[in-house]
C-alpha cells in the first residue's frame, strides 16, 4: 500500500505540467515540444518579457499562430507573473470550450497543437493518420492505444507525448474520429 | 573503406603532435535516428554532473568538481539549442562561402592534412552560466553559480589560415557558423551566430577536431566545431558544416533576439532596451575549485585553490577574503602561458586559521584593464555574464 502511494507520488512529481487555467493546455503542448516546463516554472517574467519571450520562441520555430500566442501570452502573464501572485488553479476553459464532443476532446488535449486535419504541423495531419490505416481491422484500438501512451518513430524524431489524463473510452472515440478523415 | 579512412585520420592526427591517437569513433545507438540520444551522452560524463534539463541536454560540474588545470572530456559542461546529430565524419564536409575569391569544402581529413595544425587551451563559457544566481530570476536555461564553463585542450586548424586559403573579398566583417544540429521540428530555426573578423582572424579561434587528445565527444560537436575561446559559447558553433563571410552580422534569432545584453545597466526585471548589444567576450572571472563547500579540514594551513579567466585580456591578480570581504590578500597566480592566451589560470592562497570553526573565502579577480568581479554583477533580463565573488565556506575541525 505504501509503496503504492510512493509510486504515484513519483509518476506525479515526473509529469511536466503548468498550473491549469485558461490556456493551460495550449501552453503546455507548444513549449514541451522543444523544452521542459520547469523552465516556465522557475523563473516567472513580467507580461513584457513574456512577449519579448514568446516572439524569440515563434522566431526559433515554435509552429504556433498569432492567435495561439496571443492565448499562451494571457495564460503566461497571469499564472506566472513575477509582478502578481497566480490565480487558484481552475479547469481550462478555452480547451474544452466547445460543444461539439470531438472538438472538445481535441480541444481539452490540445492534439490541434500538433496535428490539422489536411496539413503537417508537427505531427502528421489526421488524413494522413487515416491513410496509413486504411484497410487495417485492428487499427482502432491500435490508434487509441497509441493516443493514450504517445509514441516516436512513426512519423519523424518528434516525439508525441502520451496523454494519460485520456480515458479509455475518450481515446476510442479520438481513434475512430480520426480514422473516418479519409 | 571504414578503415582506410581510420588509417588516414590517425595518420593526420598523429602529424598533429599533441593529437597523438584518435580513434575513429564507432557509430552510437541513435534516437530519434539520426540523432544521439541524452543516456548515451550522459554516459560518456562524469558522475558529478549536474543535469538541470533533460530537453534540450544541459549540465555541467560544480565548482569543486572543475580543479583541474585542463578540464577533463567527461567535465566539460553540455548546452545544446537543439538536438545531438549523429554525424559520419567520412561524408561530412566544412564549406566556406559568401564574400570568398573562391568557395571551399573539406573533409576533416583534408584539414588536418592540408592545413597546420594546432594544439590549444581555451576557455568555453555559456552565457548564462551562473544565470539562476541572479535575483529575480532571468528566463533560460538554470545554470548553477559555478556551472556552465570548461578550459579543456583543443585540436584543429585556425580559422584565420582556412580564410586567407578561401580568400577574403573587400567588405567581409562576419564569420557565421552553421551547425548541422537538427531542431524538434522541421520549422525549427538552424542556430547561426557571427563573429567579426578581428576575432576570427585571432590565433586562437580554431576549428577543431580534438579536445583533449581525442576526437570530440558527441555531444561536443564531433566531428568539427568552432572554438572561439573567451567569448559566450554559443559563438563556438557544434557540428560545423558551413562558415559564412558576410559584410555585417548574421541576422537571425540567435544573433537579435538571444545572446543580448544592455549597453549600460537596467532597471532590474524590466525589458531588454531596444540598443542591446551581443553577447561577446566574458568579463574576467574566479571559481575556487578546492576545497569544497562545507568541507570539513584540519586545523593547520588550508591551501585555497582555483581558477581565474577573462574573455579578452590577461588576468592580472586574484585576491582571496577570509572576513566576507573586509580585507582581501593576493592569492599566488600561475605565470600566462604565450600559447594559451585564454586558458584560465590556477591560483592558489594558504590561510591559517586563528581557530577551529566556520571559515569563508571569497575569490574576486582582476584583469589588466582595471576590471574586477563585482560582489553582484548589474541584472540583465537574459541572466548573461554572471561573474560575482565565488564563496566556499569550510570547517575547521579542533
Amino acid at each position: 500500500m505504501i509503496l503504492c502511494a510512493s509510486f504515484e507520488g513519483l509518476s506525479q512529481q515526473k509529469e511536466d505540467r503548468l498550473i491549469s487555467g485558461p490556456g493551460s493546455t495550449l501552453t503546455e503542448t507548444k513549449c514541451k515540444i522543444c523544452h521542459e516546463l520547469q523552465h516556465i516554472r522557475r523563473a516567472p517574467l513580467s507580461r513584457g518579457e513574456w512577449a519579448d519571450n514568446l516572439k524569440n520562441m515563434k522566431e526559433r520555430g515554435t509552429p504556433m499562430t498569432d492567435a495561439e500566442m496571443a492565448v499562451i501570452l494571457d495564460y503566461l502573464a497571469t499564472y506566472y507573473n513575477r509582478e502578481k501572485p497566480a490565480p487558484e488553479p481552475s479547469p481550462d476553459t478555452l480547451a474544452t470550450a466547445s460543444a461539439d464532443p470531438i472538438e472538445k476532446l481535441l480541444g481539452a488535449h490540445a492534439c490541434a497543437a500538433c496535428h490539422a486535419l489536411d496539413k503537417r504541423v508537427v505531427g502528421p495531419s489526421f488524413r494522413e493518420v487515416a491513410a496509413k490505416y486504411a484497410g487495417d481491422a485492428g487499427a482502432a484500438e491500435r490508434l487509441a492505444g497509441k493516443i493514450r501512451a504517445g509514441g516516436l518513430g512513426a512519423w519523424g524524431s518528434v516525439p508525441m507525448p502520451p496523454n494519460a489524463g485520456l480515458s479509455d473510452a475518450d481515446a476510442k472515440t479520438l481513434a475512430g474520429w480520426v480514422l473516418q478523415q479519409k | 573503406m571504414k578503415n582506410e579512412s581510420r588509417r588516414q585520420f590517425m595518420t593526420v592526427a598523429a602529424s598533429a603532435g599533441a593529437l597523438a591517437s584518435l580513434p575513429l569513433k564507432a557509430f552510437a545507438q541513435t534516437e530519434p535516428p539520426g540523432t544521439i540520444s541524452g543516456d548515451v551522452i550522459k554516459g560518456e560524463k562524469a558522475k558529478s554532473m549536474q543535469w538541470h534539463s533533460e530537453r534540450p541536454l544541459t549540465g555541467s560540474v560544480p565548482a569543486h568538481e572543475h580543479d583541474f588545470d585542463a578540464t577533463p572530456n567527461d567535465r566539460m559542461f553540455v548546452r545544446n539549442n537543439l538536438t545531438t546529430p549523429a554525424i559520419d565524419i567520412n561524408t561530412h564536409r566544412l564549406t566556406i562561402k559568401g564574400l570568398v575569391d573562391k568557395e571551399l569544402s573539406f573533409s576533416t581529413f583534408d584539414l588536418a592534412k592540408e592545413f597546420r595544425t594546432v594544439s590549444m587551451q581555451g576557455m568555453l563559457e555559456c552565457a548564462g552560466s551562473g544565470r539562476s544566481t541572479y535575483r529575480p530570476a532571468a528566463s533560460g536555461t538554470p545554470w548553477l553559480e559555478t556551472g556552465g564553463m570548461g578550459c579543456p585542450v583543443w585540436g584543429g586548424v585556425r580559422l584565420a589560415d582556412l580564410l586567407k586559403a578561401a580568400g577574403l573579398k573587400p567588405g567581409a566583417a562576419h564569420i557565421a557558423g552553421q551547425g548541422g544540429d537538427p531542431g524538434m521540428v522541421p520549422t525549427a530555426a538552424p542556430v547561426i551566430r557571427s563573429i567579426p573578423m578581428a576575432k576570427a582572424m585571432n590565433e586562437a579561434t580554431l576549428v577543431a577536431w580534438a579536445m583533449n587528445g581525442e576526437p570530440l565527444p558527441w555531444v561536443h560537436g564531433y566531428p568539427l566545431r568552432l572554438v572561439v575561446p573567451g567569448w559566450v559559447g554559443s559563438a563556438s558553433t557544434k557540428w560545423l558544416h558551413t562558415l559564412s563571410v558576410l559584410d555585417a552580422p548574421f541576422k537571425g534569432t540567435y544573433m537579435d533576439s538571444s545572446y543580448r545584453v544592455p549597453r549600460t545597466p537596467i532597471e532590474p526585471g524590466t525589458k531588454m532596451p531596444p540598443d542591446a548589444v551581443s553577447a561577446e567576450a566574458w568579463p574576467v572571472k574566479s571559481i575556487i575549485t578546492s576545497p569544497a563547500p562545507n568541507a570539513h579540514v584540519k586545523s593547520g594551513p588550508i591551501l585555497v585553490r582555483g581558477r581565474a579567466w577573462v574573455g579578452e585580456g590577461a588576468v592580472e591578480r586574484v585576491e582571496i577574503s577570509s572576513d566576507e570581504g573586509k580585507t582581501w590578500q593576493r592569492a599566488q597566480l600561475a605565470p600566462a602561458s604565450p600559447l594559451h592566451p585564454y586558458a584560465w589560470r590556477t591560483f592558489t592562497y594558504e590561510h591559517r586559521p586563528q581557530r577551529p570553526g566556520y571559515v569563508s573565502f571569497l575569490a574576486r579577480a582582476w584583469d589588466d584593464r582595471g576590471n574586477s568581479q563585482p560582489a553582484v554583477p548589474y541584472w540583465n533580463p537574459l541572466g548573461y555574464f554572471w561573474n560575482g565573488w565565488h564563496r566556499v565556506g569550510v570547517v575547521v575541525d579542533a
